[in-house]
């Protein structure tokens, strides 16, 4: 463990590391903003966590460059792609703008911000060298965050469980549809429903099956030979077999 | 291979030589195998149990799953808290104190699952 | 390895602590009581851990200590502002209690529940409105709370985020319009989530400005404790630049919450979008916790800096005036326009803030009080205006209100008169005070700036008193519904408040500089 204070000057293997990560972490930043599909953006961004966290580990924070693996590129991400699938991978943005060049003014600005701080950082630190680091990881990286946590900032560390408990009692709320045992049908009501006048309680039939298409949006032929549409599931469109279908697959030779 | 980085460049060369092997396994198997693909239409088409697909690939998912994806981000983010406990809490000095600090913080996220069970969100029916 | 625990004044944090125990049996209450007995129980509880935290927090009245490791600063400020959060917070959480203008309260039951749905039809008609707001309600009173005495910037950052994150929950939770508050809650989450990762970013670079500098022997070189900012500030050798940046930084996470323009975009869509208690809860409580925060962090951190922020954030001041009192003599919707004006609001207790001397520090903490009990009757009486489909808030709605319910108009016009800062009311004397201050501390272009403002902010105020005394009624005037007691008892200490506080100020203004008094 006190290997770590060695880390506080730059060593080969870590600017090797750094010379290698970097790029693709901002390969993974550009790709997030530039790709179209949502999905594709999520996956760039977890190529720039992953790197993110190679570099904690790298700069003598190996618990907060696994923290970010863990945590930022597990759950959260995963919980990004759960949005996505929520909302529609095919949803695509709105290119409509509600106001006249907000783009291009957000582009220039958000360069001209990006200029300012890292211009001010470059110049601040530029020059300085780090101090500190050893007298904090001198009884190991993941002992030292705990000894402040439970001491120093213990008031913190508690109410984060107010944090953290809200988020949960907010998801529930914003997420969860209670449906009241009232609300629930028994049997006798479900069988009613089913026998009630104008219902066809009997198990729909099954969709068609022909040499040239056997899916489930295809409706079946009732005995008399008519389509029934009854066949085809209510969500998905009626079938019609385009002509490429319809011609021989080619997989007879 | 000593020093802080050293413990990691074992784990980095086993990435190198992983990817290595990887991009070799494939870069032999392009260049080896004998390439004359036919492509009848539907080749590529989504397998479906030998049903022709309908539809996209893709389904809306029901936000129920979401409430699940929620609370696990919730427990990670606790399991992050829980490391360094697990490192400190029985050395000398630490003791009691952190023991009951970290017994505060697990009982309040506890309220939550109370909560959730409280309100059939555990049960999936 | 030794570490050392630190000694904790539980007497002093307790009313943080009573408001924390509060919302965890909130959440417990929501686990088990029975459905029908939850409303009461969950609204006794709050009200109940209010008032306990308000005694509590009096009996520690002469208390200054920095405790939990210098997490938590417990002085005059800190006390004052927590006291008035928890009295403005008694009358929101009244607010939010009142379920007899509409059947179920203004929450809506479910949230989940498709707007537009059959199910949805059903419930907005029926079902009791959802519980869990008094929970929410607690925790973000607690992180308020915590927010004002938070003593070092990682502290206020979860305070911040403790406070923010069930005011985005309760934005969505309208029974009415579920739309556009389920927009509102959207819109804040975003660009609050956007504010915080801007504080986040310069409490990391006022870190790295503090690494020389030890604050007290044994410590650890560097901190975001603010004593060690303080330090820093005035004799750190380091490039300042990063002081400036971090402060920037942080500045904008504050000034967010306090709806500073250019950092106010939210303000209107949220205000009008929020079920209109949790509206007042918001200009109220989060204004005070803002400002506190704000105080703290200028007075207490960035001392030494001074002369650097002032003319920035005197800008920032002008600026935030300027564009509440200009747009909102445009806008036509009741709830928008009080929106615009807590913005200028926000501008006139920047004015104090940048006083710079002890009074610019008492005269804002009069400033948010005062105005925090003013604004939440105002919203009281928004929720009373109904018609058939709930809240009738544009404008043109209200003319001829004065003939139809002459005691609410009047009741509404005095409102509207103390937020023009007409003399024998709370905002004549809260203007005066912040004004003075700033004189006192030099600042005479800001009392210029807020003087030619107020003119124009009492523009639309007056045409809405006009409208509603000089109209017609018409075929579409709303009703006003009578209040319920919950509403009528916020209704009435807000307006007495701003009454006795325009008549007889005397006694909050000698305690509020009794407590203008930060520790370090």
């Amino acid at each position: 463990m006190t290997n770590i204070a060695l880390a506080a000057t730059v060593t080969t293997g870590e600017a090797v590391t750094f010379w290698i990560l970097a790029p693709l972490a901002l390969l993974g930043a550009i790709g997030m903003v530039v790709a179209r599909n949502a999905v594709h953006s999520a996956l760039w961004l977890v190529l720039t966590m992953l790197c993110l966290g190679v570099f904690y580990v790298v700069q003598a924070g190996p618990f907060i460059g696994m923290v970010q693996i863990i945590v930022y590129t597990g759950a959260i991400m995963m919980l990004f792609l759960f949005v996505l699938m929520l909302v529609g991978r095919d949803a695509s943005d709105s290119l409509i703008e509600t106001l006249r060049g907000q783009r291009v003014a957000a582009v220039l600005v958000g360069l001209g911000f990006a200029g300012l701080v890292g211009t001010l950082v470059a110049r601040a630190v530029g020059d300085t060298t780090a101090v500190g680091l050893e007298a904090a990881n001198q009884n190991g990286n993941v002992q030292g965050i705990a000894a402040l946590l439970f001491t120093n900032y213990v008031f913190a560390f508690e109410a984060t469980s107010a944090l953290l408990i809200t988020a949960a009692v907010g998801a529930m709320v914003l997420a969860h549809i209670h449906k009241p045992k009232s609300e629930r049908l028994g049997q006798p009501e479900t069988m009613r429903l089913r026998f009630r006048p104008g219902n066809y309680p009997a198990p729909k039939p099954g969709p068609g099956v022909y040499a040239t298409s056997d899916s489930v949006a295809t409706p079946g032929r009732l005995p008399d030979g008519t389509l029934t549409q009854r066949s085809v599931p209510e969500i998905l469109p009626t079938r019609e077999l385009s002509p490429r279908e319809t011609a021989p697959k080619g997989t007879e030779k | 291979m000593t020093g802080y980085l050293g413990s990691y460049a074992t784990l980095g060369l086993l990435l190198v030589a992983s990817v290595l092997i990887f991009v070799g396994a494939f870069t032999a198997n392009r260049l080896l195998s004998p390439a004359d693909p036919a492509e009848p239409a539907g080749k590529r088409a989504t397998y479906e149990s030998g049903v022709d697909p309908v539809g996209g690939d893709w389904a809306q998912m029901q936000i129920r799953y979401y409430v699940y994806a929620y609370l696990y981000v919730l427990f990670a983010v606790e399991a992050v808290f829980l490391f360094p406990w697990a490192v400190i809490f029985d050395r000398p000095g630490f003791g009691a104190t952190t023991v009951v600090e970290m017994a505060i913080f697990v009982a309040v996220l506890a309220l939550g699952i109370l909560y959730a069970w409280r309100k059939k969100i555990l049960d999936w029916t | 390895m030794t570490i050392k625990f630190p000694d904790i004044d539980y007497a002093a944090i307790a009313p943080l602590l009573i408001m924390f125990g509060v919302a965890a049996l909130g959440v417990l209450v929501e686990a088990f009581v029975p459905k029908r007995a939850r409303h009461l129980t969950q609204l006794v509880l709050a009200l109940a851990g209010l008032v306990a935290a308000l005694v509590v927090l009096v009996t520690q009245a002469e208390t200054r200590v920095v405790t939990a490791g210098g997490a938590i600063a417990v002085d005059g400020p800190a006390l004052f502002l927590q006291g008035s959060i928890i009295v403005l917070a008694i009358m929101a959480v009244l607010l939010i209690g009142e379920r007899s203008l509409e059947k179920g309260g203004p929450f809506v039951a479910q949230a989940a529940i498709t707007v537009g749905s059959e199910d949805d039809r059903r419930q907005a008609a029926r079902a009791d409105g959802a519980t869990e707001v008094y929970p929410l309600a607690t925790f973000a009173i607690f992180g308020m709370m915590l927010f004002v005495s938070a003593n070092d910037l990682l502290t206020m950052f979860i305070a911040l985020e403790v406070l923010s994150l069930p005011l985005y929950l309760m934005c969505a939770l309208a029974r009415r319009r579920r739309l556009v508050s389920q927009e509102a809650a959207l819109k804040y989450f975003m660009l609050g989530a956007y504010a915080s990762a801007f504080f986040l970013f310069g409490v990391a670079l006022v870190y790295g400005f503090t690494a020389s500098v030890q604050a007290a022997p044994g410590r650890m070189a560097g901190g975001v404790d603010f004593a060690t900012i303080h330090a820093a500030a005035t004799q750190s050798p380091a490039n300042r630049a990063l002081l400036f940046g971090g402060l920037a930084m942080i500045a904008i996470g504050l000034l967010f919450k306090a709806a500073a323009a250019p950092f106010h975009v939210w303000t209107p869509d949220v205000y009008q979008g929020a079920p209109t208690a949790v509206t007042g809860f918001m200009a109220a409580c989060t204004k005070v916790a803002a400002f506190g925060a704000l105080l703290r962090v200028l007075y207490v951190a960035f001392d030494g800096a001074r002369w650097d922020f002032t003319p920035v954030l005197g800008a920032i001041a002008i600026l935030t005036m300027l564009v509440g009192a200009v747009l909102s003599v445009t806008q036509t919707d009741l709830k928008r326009l009080l929106a615009y004006s807590s913005i200028a609001n926000a501008g006139y207790l920047l004015v104090g803030v940048l006083a710079g001397v002890r009074e610019g520090i008492s005269s804002t903490m009069f400033y948010l009080v005062a105005y925090g009990f003013t604004v939440i009757a105002a919203f009281a009486v928004v929720t009373l205006v109904r018609d058939a489909d709930g809240e009738a808030t544009h404008l043109s709605r209200w003319a001829g209100l004065g003939r139809r319910s002459p005691v609410f108009a009047g009741v509404f016009t005095f409102i509207l008169l103390a937020f023009a800062g007409i003399p024998l009311t709370s905002g004549f004397i809260s203007k005066f005070a912040v004004f003075g201050a700033a004189l006192d501390g030099g600042q005479t272009w800001l009392v210029i700036a807020g003087v030619i403002t107020s003119m124009v902010l009492a523009f639309p105020y007056l045409r809405v008193v006009v409208m509603m005394w000089l109209s017609e009624p018409g075929e579409s005037t709303p009703t006003i519904a009578v209040p319920g007691a919950l509403t009528a008892a916020a209704l009435v200490i807000g307006v007495a408040a701003t009454l006795v506080l325009g008549v007889a100020p005397a006694p909050l203004l000698n305690l509020s500089d009794t407590a203008g008094q930060f520790i370090r």
